[in-house]
């Protein structure tokens, strides 16, 4: 069954950081939970713990309310380079 | 009383001396409810993720503030009816770990804010001396 498997045993760079607390403002810190379309990265690709995966999800989404993380990329906004021109 | 943390986007269009006028006015908001300004963190004018009201660009503004919880409707109301104001947004620091963060927030943006006084301080030296010179050589 291990052999099934389709992505590896992975662990929780939060917690090995031992982060406590996420500021929204900074964007570069955000990078790592989002996806190439600003989509919120799922846990079992991540490998976030329930804990950090619940404070990135709310991070990111006072992030897009102040308008320093796009909602959704279309193909009229998407960008070659993501995140390089939020800095 | 409890720490907030509010972000406003203020119009691109303004004027440099009107966005300062109405940063003032939003901090006199906050100030005449009551609440204490711990810290200011200017982000400066940057490119917003997604266009708001047909505008690109927006000039943003950290105001770190401590309040009674009952006066945050009051200035989310006067916020709503400011013109100049894109955007806002109020973050509540209210558990033990987040009130941690809240100070080392605040901390962090007074570094910021003195340091690059300290160097806006040099320029303005620098950039009158320069202004003087071509002056005297237009005048030549």
């Amino acid at each position: 069954m291990a052999e099934r498997r389709k992505y590896k045993k992975r662990f929780c760079k939060y917690c090995e950081a031992k982060v406590d607390f996420m500021d929204y403002k900074d964007v570069g810190a955000l990078r790592f939970s989002l996806s190439e379309r600003y989509k919120i990265m799922p846990r079992r690709l991540t490998g976030n713990c329930k804990r950090h995966q619940d404070m990135i999800a709310t991070v990111i989404k006072r992030a897009r309310a102040a308008a320093l993380v796009p909602y959704t990329v279309t193909r009229k906004t998407v960008v070659t380079a993501p995140f390089e021109n939020l800095r | 009383m409890r720490n907030y943390e509010n972000l406003v986007i203020v119009k691109p269009t303004l004027t440099a001396e009107e966005i300062q006028a109405s940063i003032a006015a939003i901090e006199e908001v906050i100030t005449s409810n009551g609440g204490e300004i711990a810290a200011r963190d200017t982000m400066g004018m940057r490119k917003l993720a997604y266009p708001v009201n047909k505008n690109e660009r927006g000039y943003f503004y950290v105001i770190y503030y401590s309040i009674a919880p009952s006066a945050i409707s009051e200035i989310e109301r006067r916020f709503r009816i400011n013109e100049n104001l894109l955007r806002f947004v109020t973050i509540k620091y209210d558990t033990n770990r987040e009130v941690i963060a809240w100070n080392q927030l605040v901390i962090k943006a007074n570094k910021k804010a003195s340091l690059p006084a300290g160097e806006a301080k040099v320029e303005e030296v620098v950039i009158p001396a320069a202004l003087e010179e071509e002056a005297e050589e237009a005048a030549e």
